[in-house]
């Protein structure tokens, strides 16, 4: 493929995505500037790498190289750690237990700061699933290419994290009331 | 479907990638089910939060911009010069060789006609099924048919999704629904709206404001629009 031809099919196909990788490379690494190297590094390798697209869902997987930039940024620059990943399997309970039920009215009158807040607290691969799903419409499918996980891995990080997500929510709204009594 | 059976669907349902069938079973037992109904409220709830409230990034002008100018770079020449001085490419390469390799093997490759070719028609259906979608989704078609003008759109309202098709309608800013419905109808889009979901409001279908057309069941009609019409999915 000539080069401007490679050039143009690559601007019609990856750069309609630069919005969602900068968003999943800041809530993946929570630093701007990190988000910022990991996406141009993640442009590099996609555009080097870019013959090996060969499926019609670009975005899937220019955002999976955009995650293994965030990580590979992460893995050198930062203390170990933050890549741990849970085995989920051992979750699996998740699905069938419950939980506590999300009050609807809390939800609502919940900030965004706070929102903001629990989200980034997260441990990763749940921060990641919900940014993904919830930020940027992807499907299971898509998500599963993303984070290199079995689709039915994807519903059972979901419910994972939807739970922890509330939990953090509902605790730092918790200690708001307290703080205002005091 | 027995409530520890809808626990272990409800995300999957919640997020529209439920089958038919298990979708309308789930739908039955929360008709009747007080407690999972409960908990359907509170999951949409923390879903609205996050979607609503969590911060999106978009990329800064200045990333675009210089992203934008090395890739023209790239198309003037031959030697692309700005992939070598990145220390990290080459240490980075095999691993993502590796992960890329991976990637190809999942995403088994379609024919090359399929990259190659202009789709002749898109067809898309817009699954609403939350009053929230319906900012989205209006923002979202309007870019669409700015930039597509061809696309053929059917509207699917279900659920939670069905207000903003009921007469006198208004958004959360208090402004009415109809105009925005009536505006979008004119360039091609067709809003169909659960009778289901009617019956199951109580709501007259008379108050249904007349750009919606009345189809028996949402659901049953996305279903039939893919598999007999081939159109693609989208959820809000
Ligand atoms: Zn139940």
């Amino acid at each position: 493929m000539a080069a401007n031809d490679r050039c143009r099919r690559f601007e019609r196909l990856v750069l309609p995505h630069l919005d969602a990788a900068h968003n999943l490379a800041c809530w993946l690494t929570r630093d701007e500037d990190d988000a910022r190297d990991a996406v141009q590094e993640a442009f590099l390798r996609a555009y080097k790498f870019f013959d090996s697209l060969r499926g019609d869902d670009a975005r899937a997987w220019f955002l999976a190289i955009v995650r293994n930039a965030c990580f590979t940024l992460h893995g050198r620059n930062r203390p170990p750690g933050i890549m741990e990943v849970l085995d989920e399997e051992l979750h699996g309970e998740e699905l069938i237990a419950p939980g506590p039920t999300p009050e609807a009215a809390a939800m609502e009158s919940v900030d965004r700061e706070l929102v903001n807040a629990a989200l980034a607290g997260l441990p990763v691969e749940f921060r990641e699933a919900l940014v993904l799903r919830e930020l940027e419409g992807l499907s299971y499918r898509e998500i599963a290419l993303v984070a290199n996980i079995p689709i039915g891995t994807v519903m059972s990080r979901l419910a994972r994290g939807r739970r922890l997500l509330q939990e953090a929510i509902l605790k730092r709204l918790g200690k708001e009331k307290t703080n205002a009594m005091r | 479907m027995l409530c520890v059976e809808t626990n272990r669907l409800l995300h999957g349902y919640l997020d529209g990638e439920l089958d038919l069938a298990s979708a309308l079973a789930l739908e039955d037992h929360l008709r009747e089910c007080a407690a999972c109904r409960e908990r359907f409220t509170g999951q949409q709830a923390l879903r609205s939060a996050v979607t609503g409230k969590a911060r999106y990034h978009a990329a800064p002008a200045g990333l675009r911009q210089a992203l934008r100018t090395r890739l023209a770079a790239e198309g003037r020449t031959r030697i692309p010069a700005w992939l070598q001085p990145w220390p990290a490419t080459a240490m980075a390469a095999a691993a993502l060789l590796i992960a890329v390799t991976a990637w190809v093997t999942v995403h088994q490759p379609p024919a090359p006609t399929q990259v190659a070719q202009a789709p002749a028609e898109r067809k898309l259906v817009y699954h609403v099924n939350s009053s929230d979608d319906v900012a989205t989704a209006f923002r979202n078609l309007s870019n669409l048919l700015d930039a597509a003008p061809r696309t053929r759109v059917v509207v699917v309202a279900h659920n939670s999704g069905v207000d903003f098709l009921i007469s006198g309608a208004r958004d959360k800013a208090g402004d009415p629904y109809q105009p925005a419905v009536a505006q979008l109808k004119s360039r091609g889009v067709d809003f169909r709206i659960c009778g289901n979901t009617l019956g199951r409001r109580n709501i007259q279908a008379d108050r249904v404001i007349p750009e919606a057309v009345l189809v028996p069941s949402g659901i049953v009609e996305i279903a039939r629009l893919q598999a007999e019409e081939g159109y693609s999915y989208i959820k809000l």
